[in-house]
């Protein structure tokens, strides 16, 4: 399992379309994807669970990957991250 | 994310204030001391009745909990005299207690009460009786301490029978709770289940507030079950009575084929009985789904088929007439 650490920059958080975009890349991955953030764990993969977090700008979540390719699952996600979701 | 494998929480800590905004007309709450030490401390669900301390003996005093001045306090603190009683109270009063809490309208003499608010704790008076007061207080306090967990799955009332659905991203939780909300069961939440223990041995399940009882369903989007659907096909709450676990068929996996061998999986230190149910393209996991609630129903009322086949079976053993017709002899009309 690796543990990855990001922060929200895109000033809108982690709205509807980003989630979207998140579920999407963690889909195409078999590892298992947890989000952690304020104590609340939820499924990565589950833009309902996403979207729960209601992670606003500036916030930290807590990225596991658990499974055979957790390293390019990770990679993925953190990149989707770096680029604040290419918003602004 | 594997159900055993979820992070448990709890809540650390209350506020005073917290308690007193949600629980004043609940528990028939009124302050003596304004808003003093609204923001103390609870961090046990336990009451604490100190009715020794007040007689002067303070070892194992549990001034960390909330305090319950009961009838036998006060009427105690009523026999003293005022100087006496002061004395006994401020004895209290050198603790870090988070709130006193009178019952049955008892309250405290003025100065008492100035001293109280002095030390930073607030006193509260309340018209229940102690006994009863105590009953709401720890169940509220017990609720607010409760381990919690959230659940990647769907919880769904099914014949009265609350069903969390589980299994891997992608497999079809959210289809099967769909398609049994089509056929009169209501939906409690999707994909994000936050379950509570409540008392000992009970799991209650809900949603969250955002999202309520929207649903994802792959290759639509996001719907709203409850506008689409209406009333009847929600609820807000419901205990967890069975867990199914959807998986690929393995033809490896020892899935069990009378049912004699009932499985349980530890949920926040409860066990629940747990189905894994094995799926393929063109299984009606839905109609399982009810009979596997209508099973757990028959159970619950004493009647287990698997076992009452097995008895059925042991009697037959033996006999001559072993697979016989189940009618002898077919009279006239076919049925």
């Amino acid at each position: 399992m690796i543990t990855r650490t990001v922060t929200i920059t895109n000033s809108a958080g982690l709205h509807t379309r980003p989630a979207a975009t998140l579920v999407k890349t963690a889909a195409r991955f078999q590892s298992e994807f947890t989000i952690l953030k304020d104590e609340f764990e939820i499924n990565g993969k589950s833009i309902i669970g996403v979207m729960t977090l209601a992670a606003e700008q500036g916030s930290s979540l807590e990225l596991r990957f658990d499974g055979p390719d957790e390293q390019d699952a990770a990679a993925a996600v953190v990149d989707l991250f770096e680029r604040g979701f290419d918003e602004e | 994310m594997k159900i055993e494998k979820a992070k448990e929480q709890r809540k650390k800590q209350i506020t005073v204030g917290f308690l007193y905004e949600t629980g004043k007309s609940r528990f028939k709450l009124r302050s003596l001391t304004d808003e003093v030490g609204f923001e103390n401390k609870i961090t046990d669900k336990n009451l604490h009745r100190p009715g020794l301390a007040l007689a002067g003996y303070v070892d194992l005093f549990r001034y960390d909990r909330v305090q319950v001045i009961g009838n036998t306090e006060s009427k105690y603190l009523k026999s003293l005299s005022p100087d006496r009683r002061m004395h006994a109270m401020a004895r209290l009063f050198e603790f870090k207690i988070p709130c006193i809490m009178m019952t049955d309208n008892n309250t405290l003499d003025d100065r008492i009460i100035a001293a109280a608010a002095e030390k930073q704790i607030p006193v509260f008076s309340t018209s229940y009786e102690t006994t009863k007061f105590q009953y709401f207080l720890a169940d509220f306090l017990d609720d607010q301490f409760a381990p919690q967990i959230v659940v990647h799955g769907s919880l769904v009332d099914v014949y009265g029978v609350g069903v969390l659905i589980v299994g891997r991203s992608g497999i079809g939780k959210s289809e099967i709770a769909l398609d049994l909300v089509e056929r009169g069961h209501r939906l409690v939440a999707d994909d994000v289940v936050m379950v509570t223990r409540k008392g000992e041995g009970i799991l209650i399940g809900a949603g969250t507030d955002l999202v309520k009882h929207f649903m994802e369903i792959r290759g639509l989007g996001l719907i709203d079950v409850r506008s689409m659907f209406g009333i009847r096909a929600i609820r807000y709450q419901k205990r967890v009575e069975v867990i199914v676990e959807l998986e690929e068929w393995k033809s490896i996996r020892d899935y069990t084929r009378t049912g004699l061998d009932d499985q349980v999986i530890k949920v926040l230190d409860v066990e629940i009985p747990m189905v894994r149910l094995p799926i393929f393209p063109g299984k009606n996991v839905t109609v399982i789904t009810e009979v596997i609630s209508l099973n757990y129903l028959l159970k619950h009322y004493g009647y287990d088929a698997a076992k009452e086949f097995a008895k059925r079976l042991e009697g037959v053993i033996g006999q001559k007439t072993k697979g016989n017709r189940a009618i002898e002899y077919f009279e006239h009309d076919f049925e």
